[in-house]
């Protein structure tokens, strides 16, 4: 990123150092208050986040690449997650248990996954300046016709034959797909227990790849076109990359690792809601990312980790916090999802308003050299 | 010149993944494993239950059976195989078998009937597919739409 | 592969003028149109997917009589739902007009209303009076709701849908807290047993169930309309019209057509800006009350959160676009979408046995909105 220019620059590192990190701040600070409250034990807190931890990582760190694109946030992950529950109802109705389960729900999910972010990509290159709103509604978009596939060609079209699956009617797939088979197999294989707390190896080794993958890509040709395009377009354009299709390649990635991030997701929670696991993920993945610091046009793999372990602490005590300061523990469980939405609503405004701020100081300075220019002719 | 070695790359990828993807298909199919202890009559002549029967897969004890009484297992791929502890009459030895058996792909569930597996008898009578007899409560189950909050969603 | 420069013409220092433009459908020059062929004259002029739902709605009216149900019935629903969201489909029209977009904040001002709904029936209003002062009591909350809402649009002009949207969330869940906690006591709204926190719906029965709808209502056979709702609602867009034709309307409309011309103009962007984002969500409030009579249930929590999407889609239907929304297209939305919500489920119901109109509302819906969205910008770009 080019050095942000603010218009009051802060000399006082302290002051700068709360303004730019505002939201992670007010988050060690709920947690803070809602810790003791809650009156958990810090085990079992540290064994919720842990498992929290190898659950979503690999999730939200799809995020990260369209980010690096200039694409904003990428609304559109749903789509990721959609093609991985798709394969996991095929490779349930199939049967395919444990381990070879997971990879195989992992390489099935691939096409549909490319497919889909294809589409989505498509799509946002048709509607640049606007790809949230666009990805968003997108997500809308595709679960339409994801529920029209579930719970309507699945069966007499696409064959699903499994009574475990399939709803008694003969088309349709149930509410829930049982995947007690392949629960936590990813988290079990290779844990260690240390003081009580379960530490899930595989998963947390998993993770590691990605963001090894994550840290080579920003390096390669591709990346490094990525970067250059999400700075600006046109001067990307001008030095001869060929901007959509990087910024369609972005997408693919992204919806591609989202798949894969659904499905250890789902198999560490050993149940499918087939018609809502994937309706909030997106919502509480970029939630997360933007408590650990990120911004719309800016995100790293530090920010991934200290947005998890910060949001999910606050998702675990807020309620009985809550419970505790009200007497009601409703109260809780709408005040974390408030946090969710307040947190996007005020980082999407911080970067906004930085944006128009920029941009008008850049007028100034425009108009600041045409004066002098003009200046400078008339003498 | 370039874009042919690419093409080749990506197709030797797309066939490599389609390869591990079958050996998953293979190797990672569930079987719940139903073992009988029970008494049969194969080709006129009678198989008496054994007295007592511990079943052992994977080294963990997985069932203890008296006659007519039946355990139960699960198993993932298709080699099957496990160990019996019998004692055939009462007061008899204890005696110790491994059995391998082949599981057919297709069944989800696998009845083996263990007197005839422990005297060697030919598939057909020791192994039968599963059929649960209990009838199925039809529930109404209406999907929901999901442009609902889940409020109770967990994350 | 490269694509032609001008399908690319983007850069961030025309983002501002892309972003106010936003989701205009491809207007065809005169001169383009007179070479077409009638029938891509039409497409051009319509919209291909508005001419497909208008197809689609067609047909379900054509079907609707051999599938058994009442023809009759299935007009006077469509009628009636038509009558309850008019006024939410109205109120993306100002917002509109200034440039700032689809009002995808709809769910504050409907917050508005739900207060005001509630507050009428707490203070012990009843019968049509309780609609008045619904109406009364949430026109300041939806001002200052308003002010505060186009304040930050204003601070971030060029991002506000995504911002509207996620404006409309924290509203709706931060409310959800304030619904427990707020001190109503009425025993019709709050539960029986913990005897605070209202409940998540409130019956109408005795308030304000019907007021509008009951008014003048016209029954012939099967056929019902519900006379007052539409004189409502006629009311509100003919002052909405007549607002477009004053002189602060038609600088509204200059602001979101061409800003640069407004500012030369002498208007105050900020401050037009900021009165449509007041009258949207104003609009919305009664829009919400004006639902509520004809539905007969308040409904708390959660149900105001995808409000903003079926009037979104509705008035799109209509044949909105970014700097002009017209009366027209509200009404032509609100029935089209309408027909579309009534119609399916039957008659779908019917020939296939199986009732995929939720899905075919969802497809439908997002599918128009993100037709918008994609389609190319007319802002003086290229």
């Amino acid at each position: 990123m080019k050095k942000k220019k603010t218009l009051r620059p802060e000399g006082n590192p302290i002051v700068r150092f709360i303004r730019n990190n505002t939201v992670p701040i007010m988050f060690v600070l709920i947690c803070a208050v809602c810790i003791p409250l809650s009156g958990f034990s810090p085990s079992y807190l540290l064994n919720e986040i842990v498992t929290r931890m190898g659950r979503n990582i690999f999730l939200i760190l799809c995020l990260l690449i369209p980010i690096m694109a200039g694409m904003g946030l990428n609304f559109g992950m749903t789509l990721g997650a959609m093609a991985g529950e798709i394969a996991l109802i095929f490779v349930a109705d199939w049967q395919i248990w444990g381990i070879p389960g997971v990879i195989l729900a992992m390489i099935l999910s691939i096409p549909f996954s490319i497919l889909l972010g294809l589409l989505c990509g498509k799509l946002l290159n048709m509607s640049k300046g606007r790809e949230m709103i666009t990805s968003y509604i997108i997500s809308f978009f595709i679960n339409g016709l994801y529920q029209l596939v579930v719970l309507y060609m699945m069966g007499p079209i696409i064959p699903i034959k499994h009574f475990s699956i399939k709803l008694p009617r003969g088309y349709g797939i149930r509410n829930t797909v049982s995947l007690l088979n392949m629960r936590q197999v990813l988290d079990n294989a290779l844990s260690v227990t240390i003081a009580g707390v379960k530490i899930p190896i595989l998963t947390f080794a998993i993770i590691a790849v990605l963001c090894l993958f994550v840290t080579w890509f920003r390096k390669t040709k591709l990346g490094q076109d990525m970067r250059a395009v999400g700075q600006n377009m046109e001067v990307a354009r001008a030095a001869g990359i060929n901007v959509e299709r990087t910024r369609l390649i972005s997408i693919v990635i992204s919806t591609v690792i989202a798949g894969f991030g659904m499905i250890i997701y789902l198999q560490n929670m050993g149940n499918l809601s087939t018609y809502s696991s994937h309706s909030q993920i997106g919502m509480f993945c970029i939630a997360a990312l933007l408590v650990g610091g990120a911004s719309v046009d800016k995100a790293n793999i530090g920010n991934v980790f200290l947005g998890v372990i910060l949001f999910h602490t606050m998702f675990i005590v807020a309620p009985s916090a809550g419970a505790k300061i009200t007497g009601d523990s409703m109260i809780g469980e709408y005040f974390r999802v408030f946090i969710s939405y307040g947190v996007i609503t005020v980082a999407l405004v911080m970067y906004e308003a930085k944006k128009r701020r920029a941009k008008s100081l850049a007028g100034h300075k425009l108009a600041q050299d045409q004066l002098t220019e003009d200046k400078e002719a008339a003498q | 010149m370039k874009s042919k070695r690419t093409l080749l790359i990506r197709l030797a990828v797309v066939l490599v993944l389609i390869a591990i993807g079958a050996v998953m298909m293979v190797i990672g199919r569930g079987h719940t494993v139903y073992f009988d202890n029970v008494a049969l009559d194969y080709n006129g002549t009678h198989y008496d239950a054994l007295y007592k029967v511990t079943v052992y897969v994977k080294d963990k004890q997985v069932a203890k059976l008296y006659a007519k009484e039946r355990g139960m297992a699960t198993w993932i791929g298709q080699n099957f195989s496990m160990t019996l502890e019998v004692i055939e009459t009462k007061g008899g030895d204890e005696e110790v078998h491994t059995i391998h058996v082949k599981l057919p792909y297709n069944m989800d569930g696998i009845v083996l009937n263990l007197p005839a597996l422990l005297q060697g008898l030919p598939e057909e009578a020791y192994l039968k597919e599963f059929v649960s007899n209990v009838p199925e409560v039809p529930v109404e189950e209406e999907p929901g739409s999901s442009d609902e909050f889940d409020f109770g969603a967990d994350f | 592969m490269k694509k032609e420069p001008k399908d690319n013409n983007w850069s961030p220092s025309k983002l501002n003028d892309e972003m106010n433009s936003v989701l205009s459908t491809p207007e065809a020059s005169p001169l383009q149109m007179a070479q077409m062929s009638p029938l891509r004259r039409l497409v051009a002029s319509f919209g291909l997917p508005r001419l497909i739902i208008t197809a689609f709605l067609l047909l379900m009216f054509i079907a609707a009589p051999f599938t058994g149900s009442d023809f009759w019935t299935q007009v006077s629903n469509t009628i009636n739902r038509f009558s309850w969201n008019a006024v939410l489909v109205l109120a993306m029209v100002p917002m509109i007009h200034s440039g700032c977009g689809l009002n995808f904040g709809l769910p504050l001002g409907i917050i508005s209303g739900l207060l005001g709904a509630t507050m009428a029936i707490e203070f012990g209003f009843t019968g049509p009076v309780s609609f008045f002062m619904a109406i009364v009591i949430s026109t300041p909350i939806a001002i200052v709701l308003g002010m505060g809402y186009g304040w930050l649009l204003n601070k971030i002009k060029g991002g506000e849908m995504m911002i509207a949207t996620y404006v409309g969330f924290s509203s709706v869940s931060f409310m959800c807290m304030m619904w427990l906690l707020l001190p109503y006591k009425s025993p019709t709204m709050v539960w029986g047993y913990a005897g605070k926190g209202l409940r998540t719906t409130i019956s109408l029965e005795g308030f304000y169930d019907k007021v509008l709808a009951n008014f003048l209502q016209i029954n012939i056979g099967t056929l019902s309309i519900p006379t007052g709702t539409i004189l409502f609602f006629a009311l509100l867009a003919f002052l909405m019209w007549a607002f477009l034709h004053t002189k602060t309307g038609t600088a509204m409309t200059a602001v979101g057509s061409n800003p640069a011309f407004a500012k030369a103009a002498g208007i105050n962007i900020d401050k037009t800006r900021m009165l449509s984002v007041v009258i949207s969500t104003w609009l919305a409030a009664v829009g919400i009350l004006v639902y509520q009579q004809g539905f007969g249930f308040i409904q708390l929590y959660m149900a105001p959160f995808y409000m903003a999407l079926p009037a979104v889609s509705a008035i799109l239907i209509g044949g909105a676009s970014v700097n002009k929304a017209s009366i027209a297209n509200v009404v032509i939305g609100t029935f089209l979408f309408q027909g579309m919500v009534t119609m399916t489920p039957t008659v779908m119901n019917s020939i296939i046995q199986m009732d995929m109109s939720e899905v075919i509302r969802v497809i439908v819906s997002q599918g128009m909105i993100l037709y918008a969205l994609t389609r190319k910008t007319k802002g003086g770009n290229n």
